[in-house]
């Protein structure tokens, strides 16, 4: 097929932009140095973030890096369990969609504070879930929190796109 | 209300719901999903090696990798496979919250869909135990491997790991039911995609 046809296909445009975006910003947080300045930072502060909220629900919670300890039970918050990587995919999805830089920037912003409140949510009750189910933890740690935590962002871009990507009735008239 | 908010509100409502039953479904597949992706990965591990000593064997939901040049008394890794796979449940959940989930269509479209997604899975644990090979083996590893094939098979193994796994289901979902879900965001979304495709743009009904 002509890379031109193809390129005019909405939805492989889509796709061929999807993919790039995505490769490169994976590309990118892979590298040593993003990874001790940024992403490494940002799990001991998701970690942080997630201590306090458990303090606040009575926990008590120590804070060690990534890890967090209470006599009852202990996470380690690693870098796929910090909402980067559906933080990364939902960015990708906001960018390659057609839609004016308005609707964009509001999709990265409030995507991106949606998707770290759900990831909180997670972590919170996976820690629950460690204390009161300690044999479904893995179930829950894998296919059932990350089936949802994928779910939650493929909603939160469908509601962007319905909300913000289409432009205005009169506008399109 | 416009059809297009009908269909957006019905997609939110229904896709708890079709999570629940794509759980269900992929609970009851996990056995054959198991043994599907590792006989298919060990199908390409062969492919490429000689002579063809490895067998990926399927043990309670892991997959053993063992080496005929193996010592006896050698330790065997193993692979968890349900992080390969469980991204089944995420494919299976859109599929079935889009609006009659069950015409031949859209069960033509899921069939295809499954198809690619379990060759990106078993993709998944091909440079899986390739890294493996490369990387984990201590002398032997280094003997074996170059560089470069340990750079290769380490960035395929990453892409294909966490970003493809969550993203595949999506992105397959979405090329193979682009006209539906542009239905689903709004009736301007979707003029603007025929002005796009056909470059005329038709006039409004409204």
């Amino acid at each position: 097929m002509d890379p031109r046809t193809l390129w005019r296909r909405p939805e492989s445009r889509f796709l061929i932009l999807f993919l790039g975006i995505l490769g490169i910003s994976f590309t990118v947080i892979a590298l040593r140095p993003v990874n001790d300045a940024f992403v490494v930072p940002y799990t001991t502060l998701i970690a942080k973030v997630s201590g306090i909220v458990l303090g606040l629900l009575g926990e008590d919670i120590t804070i060690n890096g990534c890890v967090l300890r209470s006599p009852r039970f202990a996470v380690t918050i690693y870098n796929g369990c910090n909402g980067l990587i559906t933080s990364l995919i939902f960015i990708s999805g906001v960018l390659a969609f057609p839609a004016r830089w308005s609707a964009k920037i509001i999709g990265v912003v409030g995507g991106l504070l949606a998707i770290q409140a759900i990831n909180l949510v997670r972590i919170i009750s996976l820690f629950y879930i460690g204390i009161f189910f300690p044999k479904l933890f893995n179930s829950s740690h894998i296919f059932i929190w990350q089936s949802v935590v994928i779910l939650a962002g493929v909603a939160l871009w469908i509601t962007w796109a319905h909300l913000f990507a289409a432009p205005p009735k009169r506008e399109a008239d | 209300m416009s059809e297009e908010v009908v269909l957006y509100r019905s997609f939110l409502k229904r896709l708890p719901l079709t999570l629940l039953v794509a759980m269900v479904v992929w609970l009851f597949l996990r056995p054959v999903l198991d043994t599907a992706i590792s006989g298919f990965a060990q199908l390409l591990i062969r492919s490429f090696e000689y002579p063809r000593v490895t067998r990926l064997v399927v043990e309670d939901h892991r997959a053993e990798v063992r080496r005929t040049d193996f010592r006896t008394d050698s330790g065997i890794p193993s692979i968890p496979l349900t992080e390969k796979h469980f991204n089944t449940i995420v494919l299976l959940a859109l599929y079935l919250a889009l609006p009659k989930p069950f015409s031949r269509r859209q069960l033509e479209r899921l069939f295809m869909g499954w198809c690619i997604l379990y060759l990106t899975q078993s993709m998944n644990l091909f440079f899986h135990v390739k890294c493996l090979y490369a990387l984990s083996l201590g002398e032997w590893s280094l003997q074996n491997y170059s560089d470069f094939s340990r750079d290769f098979y380490g960035f395929w193994r990453y892409f294909t790991d966490l970003p493809g796994r969550f993203s595949f289901p999506f992105l397959i979902w979405l090329g193979f039911n682009w006209d539906l879900v542009i239905q689903l965001l709004g009736p301007q979304t979707a003029e603007d995609d025929e002005t796009s495709t056909t470059g005329k743009k038709k006039k409004s009904k409204n």
